[in-house]
């Protein structure tokens, strides 16, 4: 193995060691699952999420969604 | 003339790097703060202290219904001191905690994690005063106003997603703790900084923390 590669695997090794493994007993698989899409270009993820969530909102709250905007862009 | 040119092309660097590190947090949010953690400089928060200092001249600006400098300074250092001390506070915590629950991170990297975590938070103060002044409340609910109030809750959703995500990788990376334990530290944390954010409420500087 040459010298460059040696240390780049080493570099690399201690940037993966560098913090504790994550587990969380049986729900492990999903953790990693959701923690994958995270990783690299996060937003079709949060997007799909967000839509999901606002969605619940206005089926929950129904027009008053516009009360909690209103007070929202008063927050600032 | 030496020095001037090694300070000038420090402040540069400082620059590329904390725009590269923004480009980061977007498309590749666990390498960069990895990279973050590893590699940042210090040096690096002034750039976020300038996009703050941005936002909150704006907000000084909308914010202020009589356009006296006196008043217009007050309104920005109000801002400006009470979004330092809230970091100063958010971070102490954070490592304070850390430390309890066993943490080998070093308050530099809660630090710069912490700090690169309010890009989100800039974003949504930013988007909201601007909105203020071209699209003011109170919002309607006929159809337009139902739209805009969707996309904007829409848009408010994915950047605080965002900000949840870059938090945890900040006390991930900056803390070197696991899931568990950064959980339980969340669990004590959040109560004591909506109290504190219900202070700043009180005292009329953030509606909504500037967390």
């Amino acid at each position: 193995m040459s010298d460059a590669l040696y240390h780049k695997f080493v570099k690399r090794w201690e940037e993966v060691t560098d913090l504790p493994p994550q587990s969380l007993g049986p729900l492990t698989p999903y953790y990693k699952d959701v923690v994958r899409r995270l990783k690299i270009m996060p937003w079709p993820v949060l997007l799909v999420a967000a839509i999901i969530m606002v969605t619940c909102i206005y089926l929950i709250v129904g027009s008053t969604i516009s009360l909690i905007v209103s007070i929202l862009q008063k927050g600032f | 003339m030496r020095p001037f040119f090694v300070m000038a092309y420090t402040l540069i660097r400082a620059g590329v790097t904390f725009g590269q590190t923004v480009i980061g947090i977007i498309f590749r949010p666990y390498e960069t703060y990895r990279r973050i953690a590893m590699y940042g400089k210090l040096l690096e928060l002034m750039y976020i202290v300038v996009l703050l200092a941005l936002y909150f001249a704006t907000a000084a600006l909308v914010k202020t219904s009589l356009f006296t400098p006196f008043l217009l300074t007050r309104k920005f250092l109000v801002l400006t001191g009470a979004a330092a001390y809230t970091f100063i506070i958010a971070v102490s915590l954070f490592w304070f905690l850390g430390k309890l629950f066993g943490s080998s991170g070093t308050l530099r990297t809660i630090a710069l994690g912490w700090a690169y975590s309010l890009v989100p938070t800039w974003g949504w103060f930013f988007l909201t005063s601007i909105l203020y002044v071209i699209l003011p409340p109170q919002r309607t609910t006929r159809t337009g106003g139902m739209i805009f109030s969707f996309v904007y809750l829409l848009i408010s959703t994915v950047l605080f997603l965002w900000k949840i995500i870059l938090s945890f990788l900040t006390l991930r990376f900056g803390l070197k703790l696991d899931f568990i334990r950064i959980l339980a530290i969340c669990t004590i944390a959040l109560p004591i900084l909506a109290l504190y954010s219900l202070g700043m409420y009180r005292l009329g500087i953030f509606r909504i923390p500037f967390i």
